[in-house]
């Protein structure tokens, strides 16, 4: 038997005992880095299939009133198909186009975040990238939300004091 | 000041203001998209002899004609456009562009001068890099799109 040396629990110094948590100036700032995306409302959401035809598509963005439908196979992301996807790639070939599948017409391999980033990924996203919405996805990869503007404000005017 | 505060005190100018499509009552809707194409830009403002604006016509627009009666893109774009036409004046508070956006859900505000002289657009896009700049710290440091940490990480 090694005759080792245990430091009674008294003796125990805790090496995190002087570190300070980030302090912020802003509740709002707060919000951004320490809650998560799944703290934004992002459902509900519009998911259609890969092999769904355009003009499908595009009846679906204008009945349902939505800017963005996200296309997901087998729960996975695999594109998404907004209003400005409409206007850029279909709305001057509409007849050519309108029976085509979405998955050639799509914006492959979309921006996302996971529901367990930052809200401040989304919003990187959405002002770095440039994508008005954000798919939101689990740890499965598997898809679980949209983030829009509009949610996006709705959070942070839930952080605002009246 | 925090971002609530500094939304109320700065005006809609400090936002990023954007060039405006214009076009006039009898441009086809071909024609507008083919311009907002062009201008990567969403909407298309109809503007009279005077350069006021008119009416206003969106991508969110151009999709429910397309479901509806996709032969209406060669028609003039008067006939399609709608006549209520989302503003703030460049003046306004920020917050103004923030209710706009959550209460009446638009995307698009047209930005006016005293003399209600177009100047430009603004919008959702404005105002969420007006938040980033406001929080470069969070914001601007992020992983955009890819795998989350744990999942990145190589090794041990």
């Amino acid at each position: 038997m090694s005759d080792q040396h245990f430091p009674s629990p008294e003796d125990f110094q805790d090496p995190l005992e002087n570190y300070e948590p980030k302090t912020y100036d802003d509740p709002l700032e707060e919000a951004l880095a320490e809650e998560t995306v799944a703290a934004i409302r992002h459902e509900p959401y519009v998911s259609i299939p890969p092999d769904t035809p355009v003009h499908a598509a595009v009846e679906k963005l204008a009945g349902l009133h939505v800017a963005c439908l996200l296309v997901e196979h087998d729960r996975k992301l695999v594109g998404v198909f907004s209003d400005r996807d409409v206007l850029e790639r279909v709305s001057q070939e509409y007849d050519q186009l309108k029976d085509r599948p979405i998955q050639e017409i799509m914006t492959m391999h979309p921006f996302y975040v996971y529901e367990t980033d930052s809200p401040a990924a989304a919003l990187a996203v959405m002002a770095v990238a440039g994508f008005r919405h954000v798919p939101v996805l689990n740890l499965d990869d598997e898809l679980v939300g949209i983030v829009s503007p509009q949610r996006v404000t709705a959070f942070l005017h839930s952080h605002f004091t009246s | 000041m925090g971002l609530q505060e500094n939304m109320q005190k700065e005006p809609v100018s400090r936002l990023a203001v954007r060039e405006p499509v214009t076009a006039e009552r009898e441009t086809t809707l071909r024609q507008a998209t083919t311009l907002m194409r062009e201008g990567k830009l969403g909407c298309t403002v109809v503007i009279d002899q005077d350069g006021k604006p008119i009416g206003i016509f969106t991508e969110s627009m151009l999709t429910q004609l397309l479901a509806e009666n996709a032969a209406g893109i060669d028609e003039p774009i008067e006939k399609y456009m709608s006549e209520q036409w989302p503003w703030v004046r460049s003046t306004d508070p920020i917050t103004d562009v923030l209710e706009a956006m959550e209460l009446k859900n638009v995307r698009f505000l047209c930005v006016v001068d005293d003399d209600d002289r177009l100047i430009g657009l603004t919008g959702q896009k404005g105002l969420m890099e007006y938040i980033a700049e406001h929080f470069p710290g969070q914001v601007m440091v992020q992983r955009i799109g890819g795998k989350p940490y744990q999942q990145d990480r190589e090794g041990a």
